[in-house]
């Protein structure tokens, strides 16, 4: 299993999400500016600020060459994992329901956050709860038509960091192969930093794809 | 102070107007968190 993380200009999470990628199986680096998806089995969209996120958060990398065959993939059934950033383009590219906003709070947070899996999808067994960092100023997920049944992930209760409606830190489609979330599983790896939990997304695709 | 509006003014010159409203949707605004005006 080969998993591929998408690099756009600005992109800055992308070698974490390598390197986690990596813990579980194979993995490589998937440029912005390519077509191919060079038959890779899974596709994450890092965080960052893509092509500077200028005009708004992901609304121009939804038109890179590499976004057209993620689409397509997706589309086909392909499990696609957007965080962070990743998770606004795949929102742009109309992947996912809703959009995401600035925080309530207008101000960047930084901080570890309980979130619990509330769905089952490509990249998530319901039941668990995840201790992951969240980074963002744009996370205030929105989606006044959004069926509840695609919500996959929740902040616990009290740690909502953004506003977000109905505390949602993830959402899937409708099948389940598309996932996003405002948190950064990539950066939960390690005991060493205080939690590994967020390999157990990436665990999910690989149980996933080989059965 | 009884209303404020913080936008943002896209300024294009085009050839064919008619795409404007579709250039809208598509890229500059969505529509699901954002209203836009078209002043020709």
């Amino acid at each position: 299993v080969r998993l591929g993380v998408v690099q756009f200009p600005g992109s800055c999470d992308h070698t974490d999400a390598l390197l986690a990628a990596r813990r579980v199986a194979d993995a490589q680096l998937l440029w912005h500016g390519d077509h191919s998806l060079d038959g890779v089995d899974a596709v994450i969209v890092p965080g960052g600020f893509s092509y500077g996120d200028y005009l708004r958060v992901g609304a121009i990398a939804r038109f890179s060459p590499l976004m057209e065959s993620v689409i397509a993939f997706a589309n086909d059934g392909g499990p696609v994992l957007g965080i962070c950033n990743g998770f606004q383009v795949l929102c742009e590219a109309h992947l996912l329901p809703g959009a995401l906003l600035p925080n309530t709070g207008l101000r960047f947070v930084c901080r570890q956050v309980d979130i619990e899996v509330v769905g089952d999808s490509a990249f998530s067994r319901a039941g668990e709860t995840l201790s992951i960092p969240v980074k963002h100023t744009t996370g205030r997920y929105f989606a006044p038509d959004l069926d509840p049944a695609q919500v996959v992930f929740r902040y616990a209760p009290g740690q909502n960091p953004n506003g977000s409606q109905d505390d949602i830190a993830g959402v899937r489609n409708e099948p389940g192969n598309v996932v996003g979330l405002m948190p950064h599983p990539e950066h939960a790896v390690d005991p060493l930093t205080g939690s590994a939990d967020g390999l157990h997304l990436f665990e999910s695709v690989l149980r996933e794809r080989v059965g | 102070v009884e209303n404020v509006h913080v936008g943002r003014l896209v300024e294009l010159d085009v050839e064919d107007e008619t795409q404007l409203d579709a250039m809208c949707h598509k890229l500059l605004a969505n529509p699901l968190i954002e209203d836009y005006e078209i002043l020709t």
